[in-house]
């Protein structure tokens, strides 16, 4: 008896004591000074978040259109990339769709602030390729960018040249109000 | 006792599994439609700063980026948007870019797994434009949103 239920407490805490796994030995994951932050490098099998979901599963994660996430070998959690290495605006699909459905090491930060539900959140900054020990980053999205969108090229950061968000801001204005009170904002603003 | 702890084996697999976790529920739902990266890390700020007008080129930068939106419901869940009606292009798709900062109504189905909440917009009911107007308090955010010779 003693040892069924010895067997049975096992049992019910075996999720506790894998949530509590420390991911950060080894890590070579540089500080972004981010409140909640905490280095993590793992192996994990690169997902299609919608298809792992739900069952909608198109040919190679969705071919870069959708977000894809990290299920963590060690445990079967599913992780959700949301940053790249690059300073900016990036997120992590284009780095991570050359491995769909591949297990692959992955080296960043995870974000955990519960107090606004921030959990398995990830930035990602270096991968290592199945069957590879080199470690590579990850920051190939502004190259992705600038191949899909020839007709910008130009100088500065792609964010202020990208067709889409300009004529965005042309439309409504960078407060996103309409250009009248878009003028009306910015009088206060930078008064 | 054989039977107590094939159940209870069988019960504890269940919990474990990722086909329980992913389990869809139906709801309906208001709130932003935000930056979740700004939102989460505190890059740019609390909270309160990376929504809204304040925010909203930053938003729309994100969202053409490929950060991942989310759906901040009025208290103060954030649902991970996967797919918006017939667009699953959740990785810089134009539905959405097109609806960043605003406040809509939808429709859906949540699936909950390891922590977050995942949603699926099966219809926007209703698209309030940005409410959150917040400019006046914090400026642009981040502070170079508006080039100077815009300004």
């Amino acid at each position: 008896m003693k040892k069924t239920l010895a067997l049975i407490a096992a049992l019910v805490a075996a999720p506790v004591s894998l949530m509590a796994q420390d991911f950060s030995q080894g890590s070579q994951a540089k500080s972004w000074n981010l409140y909640g932050e905490v280095p993590a490098i793992f192996d994990a099998k690169v997902v299609d978040i919608l298809c792992e979901l739900t069952g909608d599963c198109p040919d190679n994660c969705g071919d870069g259109n959708r977000q894809l996430g990290l299920v963590r070998t060690d445990d079967d959690v599913l992780i959700f990339p949301n940053k790249n290495s690059q300073t900016g605006f990036q997120g992590a699909s284009a780095d991570l769709l050359p491995h769909c459905a591949s297990t692959i090491g992955v080296d960043g930060m995870l974000i955990e602030d519960p107090d606004i539900g921030a959990q398995n959140i990830y930035l990602l900054q270096l991968i290592r390729p199945a069957g590879s020990d080199e470690w590579i980053k990850a920051n190939t999205w502004s190259k992705r960018w600038a191949e899909k969108h020839p007709e910008a090229a130009g100088k500065g950061p792609w964010f202020r040249r990208d067709p889409r968000v300009k004529a965005e801001i042309e439309r409504e204005g960078y407060f996103g109000l309409g250009l009248e009170e878009d003028k009306a904002i910015k009088a206060i603003v930078f008064e | 006792m054989k039977s107590l702890l094939l159940s209870t084996f069988v019960a504890c697999g269940a919990l474990m599994s990722p086909a329980f976790a992913a389990e869809g529920e139906r709801i309906s739902v208001k709130g932003e439609i935000i930056d979740t990266w700004c939102y989460f890390s505190g890059v740019m700020g609390g909270p309160d700063a990376v929504i809204g007008s304040a925010h909203h080129t930053c938003a729309l930068w994100c969202s053409a980026g490929g950060i991942p939106v989310g759906l901040l419901a009025e208290d103060g869940t954030v649902y991970m948007v996967m797919k918006i009606e017939d667009s699953s292009d959740s990785a810089s798709g134009d539905t959405q870019l097109r609806l960043a900062s605003h406040v809509i109504e939808a429709d859906g189905m949540l699936y909950k797994r390891d922590g977050l909440n995942y949603l699926v917009v099966e219809e926007v009911v209703t698209d309030l434009d940005i409410q959150v107007r917040n400019a006046e308090d914090f400026g642009t955010v981040p502070p170079f949103a508006i080039p100077k010779a815009d300004r």
